[in-house]
């Protein structure tokens, strides 16, 4: 039957043709590749893992969209796992402006985890990754960070040690180095406080951004204005405290270009996304042109995602976010790849406190770590309340410039529902929205 | 400031201060004792050292590496009595002993958690694993076949008539990595590959030296063969350009050289290329039990080789160091070891028996 023919038929000669061939199955997809049973293959082979599997057992997963406040654009997503043992992992998978959207992904993968040995989760990884057919972005990567986390947490309790130890770490048991962020303080006089504060308390490192938005090429009264900013900062803090700036993706490489070429002498830790992500070999052209180093990765999802940035020499710092990029399992995975080319690890996570303690433990087994972010001042704020109110303990406050490691087996924390059901879940929100003079979109 | 000042120097300056402190806090499972133990199969002549690690907590893991010169011994000792010996991202990946002192301290670690090593790091990927052998044992699917010394350098034709020959002996079903071990020109390696590509070996081992990467462009661009490189490097650095270019479809990292970790690292690396890890072995059973495990935690393992030697005397000594069924497979897979850490026991009066003056 030829194939217009066969069309025409409609619904009725459909019918037809299916009860003159009743042993061919119709598949869901309507499309030929899809895996066919094989006989002694397929499914069948994972019943291989039975003698090897430790007893543990996913038996439930939840997913908590938690609200801080009711117009908050990145209401945590949060993932239980429970198991027939009684264990249960805690992950995070927040994903800006996009929560609505993380919590279904995760929900998604329910059959991947839900009856699954949590102990095998490099095995889960690879097939949420794989099986997904569509390759992974910030959404999907976000849930599998949810799924990751929860699964390692899991994975350290039921082996009795906290995570970093499973890593091989810790490396340094002071602790992890960090920074805070010190937005806003820009005056001379702010500057020089924030450096006296900084080094009583032991603070080694901070991380500002630029004043204003830019367009694709600036005005000699912006570009100015913005290299000053930058000379004030270390002005003001003195030639001993680490500064990293972020241009969070503002600049075009034309303008990044100038900027990070004027700041040389300066002599920052480094500049953070001179220009937006998608395109390696602009980013390349702002490297190449300069000494200043140069990191990225925070919207970067797996090792795969960091390949093409390591290999053309682009970044010094990798800075992707355990939150996004596939959890403990995917960001252990990129520091032992930028290890190998000499690149060094300064990972992001300005979301909740579960991905924030989860990525201390990777860092406290990273040969090239070089210093944690943390979206939080040098003086507490409310978040930092609420987050010691949830887990009993001043999560992601440093003491002597570094972040404590957990005692506690898996991730360290106990956290319950109940604390979490004040925060209800407010719905998706967008990130900020930016515009120029002129009302074209800018870039924040 | 002079320009000749690098990106990346200036990052080092930076980091430099950091990289001098380190642990400072109280050792867990703090190390006690490391001893050597030097061994010799008795017909073959290979030689292989296994490291035991002891702990002021009673725990203890076995490592194994091809030899331990006194001076690095040594070094290693001093550096590591006393510290954590759960600690094992902390290994100088650069010393030559870094590989058996990995095993040993996972070893340690999966002890310390009653489970198996592969549970630890993640896995099981996978719950057999493939495996071939040189040698003419039973229960092995694939075999390595190695190249004949070339009568002369680029004889081209007649070189390729032998080597198609040696391979039709193979029975049909058989897979087979055909092992040059570096030695051809990188003509007569490129020609062999291409005579090759129809016999569908499963790769073609160390057609050339990797010291000129020219060559190896030429070999790989002249054959669709699947070429398999690292029994000799020892920098992680040349498996990242070999992987760059495309010039790769089989990462072997000597088991005993890069332990669990080190080899690890490369199949993270060579998972970004799509490229499978095949451990290359030519040690004793510690190091077989380790190649297991990693087999079992990450995902782009393909098969492992099994150095077994011909000889029933020395396969009897392989057999009374380390207990179990190791080394023997069943219809071309090995099964996986399930106490905990490495999973195997070492018989330590056998180790007196087959020491190595």
């Amino acid at each position: 039957m030829r194939r217009r023919s066969f069309l025409s038929l409609g619904t009725a000669g459909l019918a037809l043709a299916q009860s003159r061939a009743p042993k061919r199955a119709i598949l869901d997809c309507g499309c030929s590749l899809a895996p066919q049973p094989q006989p002694g293959r397929g499914q069948a082979t994972l019943a291989g893992f039975e003698p090897l599997q430790s007893g543990l057992k996913v038996t439930g997963m939840k997913v908590f969209g938690v609200s801080l406040t009711r117009t908050s654009d990145r209401p945590y997503v949060f993932c239980k796992l429970e198991t027939n043992q009684g264990l249960v992992g805690w992950g995070e998978g927040t994903l800006e402006g996009k929560a609505g959207a993380a919590m279904a992904c995760i929900e998604d993968f329910r059959e991947f985890v839900v009856g699954a040995d949590p102990m095998q989760v490099e095995h889960i990884w690879q097939s949420m990754y794989v099986h997904s057919f569509y390759r992974p972005g910030p959404v999907m990567g976000s849930a599998m960070s949810a799924i990751d986390q929860a699964l390692w947490d899991i994975r350290g309790k039921a082996l009795g040690v906290p995570v970093y130890k499973l890593l091989g770490g810790p490396l340094d048991s002071r602790g992890v180095r960090g920074y805070y962020h010190a937005d806003g303080v820009r005056t001379p006089e702010a500057l020089a406080k924030l450096r006296e504060t900084a080094i009583q308390q032991g603070v080694s490192c901070f991380k500002t951004g630029l004043p204003t938005y830019y367009e694709w090429i600036e005005t000699r009264k912006k570009i100015s204005a913005a290299v000053k900013s930058m000379q004030v900062l270390r002005e003001s803090l003195g030639p001993d405290i680490d500064i990293a700036v972020d241009f969070h993706a503002k600049t075009s490489p034309s303008v990044a270009s100038i900027l990070v070429k004027e700041v040389e002498p300066l002599n920052l830790l480094f500049i953070e996304e001179p220009c937006p992500p998608e395109n390696v070999q602009a980013m390349a052209k702002i490297a190449h042109r300069s000494t200043t180093p140069i990191a990225t990765g925070e919207r970067l999802v797996a090792h795969f995602g960091c390949r093409e940035l390591i290999e053309m020499g682009v970044v010094d710092i990798l800075q992707t976010d355990i939150n996004h990029l596939g959890g403990i399992t995917g960001l252990w995975k990129v520091s032992q790849m930028a290890a190998v080319s000499g690149i060094s690890m300064a990972p992001h996570a300005c979301e909740g406190p579960i991905g924030g303690l989860a990525t201390l433990h990777v860092n406290s087994a990273m040969p090239n770590f070089v210093v944690q972010e943390i979206c939080g001042q040098i003086q507490p704020g409310p978040t930092d309340k609420i987050w010691q109110e949830w887990l009993g303990f001043p999560a992601m406050r440093m003491v002597d410039g570094r972040f404590p490691l957990a005692q506690k087996p898996g991730l360290g924390f106990d956290l319950t529902e109940e604390a979490l059901a004040k925060y209800p879940f407010g719905g998706t929100r967008p990130m900020a929205r930016v515009f120029h003079e002129d009302g074209s979109v800018a870039e924040w | 400031m002079t320009h000749a000042m690098t990106r990346r120097m200036r990052l080092n300056a930076v980091l430099a201060p950091q990289a001098a402190v380190q642990n400072q806090g109280p050792a867990e499972h703090a190390i006690s004792e490391m001893r050597w133990f030097p061994l010799r199969e008795p017909v073959s002549g290979r030689r292989y050292t296994l490291l035991r690690v002891k702990t002021r907590t009673g725990l203890f893991g076995w490592g194994e590496c091809s030899q331990a010169p006194a001076q690095d011994a040594l070094a290693l000792e001093k550096e590591w009595i006393g510290k954590s010996a759960t600690c094992f991202a902390a290994i100088d990946s650069s010393s030559p002993l870094a590989g058996a002192l990995d095993m040993a301290l996972l070893d340690i670690l999966g002890r310390a958690c009653r489970a198996p090593l592969y549970r630890v790091l993640g896995g099981p990927t996978r719950h057999k694993v493939r495996a071939y052998t040189a040698s003419n044992a039973a229960g092995f699917s694939a075999v390595e076949i190695s190249v004949p010394k070339p009568a002369s350098r680029n004889q081209g034709k007649a070189y390729e008539n032998q080597i198609q020959a040696l391979v039709k002996q193979l029975p049909e079903d058989r897979d087979f990595v055909l092992s040059a071990n570096g030695s051809l020109t990188p003509g007569d390696a490129a020609s062999v590959a291409r005579t090759i590509e129809t016999l569908h070996p499963l790769w073609f081992d160390e057609p050339c030296s990797v010291s000129n990467l020219d060559a190896v462009r030429k070999v790989s661009n002249e054959t669709v063969t699947p070429l398999g490189f690292g029994r000799s490097i020892a920098d992680a650095g040349i498996f990242q350009a070999l992987l760059r270019e495309g010039l790769i479809d089989v990462v072997r990292p000597d088991i005993a050289h890069w332990g669990i970790s080190g080899a690890r690292r490369i199949a993270v690396l060579a998972e970004a290329y799509y490229v499978a890890i095949a451990p290359h072995h030519d040690g004793g059973p510690v190091a077989t039990a380790a190649a297991l495990h990693l087999a079992a935690s990450v995902p782009n393992f393909f098969i492992q080789h099994v150095p077994l030697p011909d000889d029933p005397k020395d396969r009897e000594m392989r057999a009374a160091i380390v207990s179990g069924a190791l080394e023997r497979p069943q219809d071309g897979f090995l099964q996986l070891p399930t106490g905990p850490g490495l999973g195997i026991q070492v018989n330590e009066s056998a180790l007196e028996k087959y020491h190595a003056a």
